[in-house]
């Protein structure tokens, strides 16, 4: 959560600044022979246009959104971080992915694990600190999204899904995706309100409802409470005060834990009091859910996991 | 020393000190993050506000107010027992390895895999009683048990070996740092008010064990010989009164996690108060842990509405700063 902001200021100016790139990019073009076989692809990243040539055969993600992006098209990264709070890929991730190498931490690439798997492309998250781009960028084409995590969850991963030359394939998963929700849609009460909060001893952080499960709740016709509505950028609230729970009381409470023990953190939130009187603790709709999913993960796969968990819990067979 | 004069100036200073405690109390069942005017919590207070306002008031302030004062009595006495029987008076309980070993328990137990939401009382207090052990066991190594220079040198050393590893297993297991942060700075809100079963019987026994060295301690100031000439026994003193500072920090800091500077600028004032007599400054620092708890946890619920911030950050701004000022404006009163 805690990645590397820049201030708007920047990001404006650095807007400005690849738009004139990209238009002089686009001008120069136009003006050459486009090359047809290779199919090599110019992309405005975050640190100006990356060239990628050809087929990509080693990709090293080190964002999870585009592991996510990268295994939902049927291909297997050559490396990858492990997720957040894990020494491992994402659980919900790991049945598709086979072996992959760990090649350090999301806050901290091993560059010579990276190094040592030859990459040909390398995908990193946005806001990557330009002294890491730096090295990473020597040893591969690195793409560095400038799309912000509370972007529509289809955007978030469109650059990387353009560094591969995969966009029909994306498009045909995302309208998969958008086809589920349409079903499901029909079949949910409209109008339900919900909140994903982090439960910490002291109280709750709420998550966003501008990440990818509050647009997809939202889209099944859901509706976010008001302090995760308010956060605007920021993907999540500080610590909320006990007093405040009832600010993110809901008809469901979905609880995002980062490990495995999701009924023990239900357990221990049962022990506050402040918590059992919550409408949704005393309706049994304060539920735990794996929080590499709901609070960390974006992309196809992470959409998918989340709109089973929702038909496991929501609509209850 | 304790002739009438000392204790009619013990009475006169602890009047004061008490009444200020009542008005805290007060004060915190008042005043809080949540969304309702001091006069909301006042109609709550006496039974007449809405069902969600008494709540706020009796379910979440009163729990943490009384685990305010507890750990206030807790800090406070163990500072000032503390720093008599190192004869230091800026040594403070932390320095005993029980805040880092109770915080290293904690993340070690979340590295093996606890969820932070579940990590309870008794790991707190077994890492806070274990790394006081290790700290007197280091002491007691080359015959220096006697030696409380080498007790808090030996106890700054571990701290730091304990708080290093801790960071290690930090960097190393990259988890949030919004999850493990509230055990290693402490807060008050939140704790589960079984903590309190454990908190009061812990704070009874260490408040015992140095209670019966107080004596003990006020001899030991005019000279260890003068001690012994009038019969006290200055090893067992000093051994009774550090196991005694160990329960309380660990009792404290299990209950309500690490809380920084209390321990050392409570002592400070009740010496400054009735001076350096342990037997008078022990009651009064007891008096005055609780106030200075209480006003840091309230600042800590009204500085950053609707949420909060540790007790700790909020003892440690308005700690760090009166040290330096003692340390800078006055000649310290040797123990």
């Amino acid at each position: 959560m805690s990645s590397i902001r820049l201030s708007p200021a920047v990001q404006r100016n650095r807007r400005t600044l690849l738009g004139f790139i990209s238009a002089l990019a686009l001008g120069v073009s136009s003006l050459l022979p486009m090359p047809a076989a290779a199919q090599d692809r110019t992309l405005e990243t975050a640190f100006g246009p990356v060239t990628v040539k050809g087929e990509v055969q080693r990709v090293i993600t080190l964002d999870e959104g585009a592991l996510d992006t990268v295994l939902a098209l049927g291909m297997q990264p050559a490396g990858s971080v492990a997720a957040r709070g894990a020494k491992e890929l994402p659980n919900y991730l790991q049945e598709r992915a086979s072996n992959v190498p760990i090649v350090g931490v999301t806050r901290e690439p091993n560059m010579e694990a990276i190094f040592a798997q030859r990459p040909d492309l390398i995908f990193a998250s946005p806001g990557l600190e330009k002294r890491v781009y730096d090295i990473l960028s020597k040893m591969a084409p690195t793409i560095v999204p400038t799309t912000p995590t509370t972007a529509p969850w289809t955007e978030r991963n469109a650059l990387y899904v353009e560094a591969l030359g995969k966009q029909a394939e994306m498009e045909k998963l995302i309208a998969e995706v958008e086809a589920r929700i349409e079903a499901m849609r029909a079949r949910i009460e409209p109008g339900q309100t919900f909140s994903v909060v982090r439960w910490m001893p002291q109280g709750p952080m709420a998550m966003s409802s501008k990440l990818i499960t509050g647009q997809l709740l939202s889209a099944l016709g859901m509706k976010s409470t008001e302090p995760a509505e308010a956060l605007g950028d920021r993907p999540h609230s500080d610590i909320l005060s006990l007093e405040n729970l009832g600010s993110v009381d809901a008809d469901w409470v979905f609880l995002a834990t980062l490990n495995e023990q999701g009924d023990a953190t239900l357990a221990a939130a049962r022990e506050q009091p402040a918590f059992t009187r919550l409408s949704a603790a005393r309706n049994g709709r304060a539920v735990p859910v794996d929080g590499q999913v709901w609070s960390s993960g974006t992309g196809v796969l992470a959409a998918n996991r989340i709109l089973d968990d929702v038909e496991r819990i929501v609509l209850k067979p | 020393m304790s002739t009438s004069g000392g204790r009619k100036l013990l009475g006169r200073v602890a009047l004061p000190c008490f009444l200020m405690v009542g008005l805290l109390m007060l004060a915190s069942l008042l005043l809080g993050a949540g969304n309702l005017s001091v006069l909301d919590s006042l109609r709550a207070l006496f039974g007449r506000g809405t069902e969600e306002h008494s709540f706020i008031v009796f379910e979440l302030r009163w729990p943490r107010t009384i685990l305010a004062v507890l750990v206030g009595v807790t800090l406070g006495a163990a500072g000032t027992i503390m720093q008599s029987a190192t004869r230091n008076p800026l040594a403070e309980p932390g320095l005993l390895g029980v805040s880092a070993g109770a915080s290293f328990a904690v993340v070690l137990a979340i590295y093996f895999g606890a969820d932070t939401a579940g990590v309870h009382f008794s790991t707190a207090i077994l890492g806070a009683l274990a790394g006081c052990a290790l700290v007197l066991l280091t002491t007691q190594m080359r015959g220096a048990g006697t030696d409380p220079v080498r007790l808090v040198l030996a106890g700054a050393a571990f701290s730091s070996i304990l708080i290093s590893i801790t960071t290690l297993i930090l960097l190393h297991d990259q988890r949030s740092a919004d999850e493990i942060r509230f055990w290693v700075i402490g807060a008050l809100g939140g704790r589960p008010v079984s903590n309190l079963q454990w908190a009061v019987p812990g704070l009874l026994v260490g408040l015992a064990m140095v209670g019966a060295t107080t004596a003990g301690l006020a001899a030991m100031s005019l000279g260890e010989r003068v001690a012994v000439g009038l019969g006290h026994k200055p090893v067992l003193t000093r051994v009774l009164a550090m196991a005694g500072v160990a329960v309380l920090v660990g009792t404290a800091t299990a209950a309500a996690g690490p809380i920084a500077f209390a321990g050392l600028i409570v002592p400070y004032f009740a010496r400054r108060l009735v001076g350096p007599d342990v037997r008078r400054a022990l009651p009064i620092a007891m008096l005055l842990g609780p106030s200075v708890l209480l006003i840091s946890d309230i600042l800590s619920r009204l500085a950053v509405r609707p949420y909060e911030l540790p007790i700790g950050v909020v003892t440690a701004c308005i700690g760090a700063p009166v040290l330096i000022a003692v340390v800078r404006s006055h000649r310290l009163p040797r123990l």
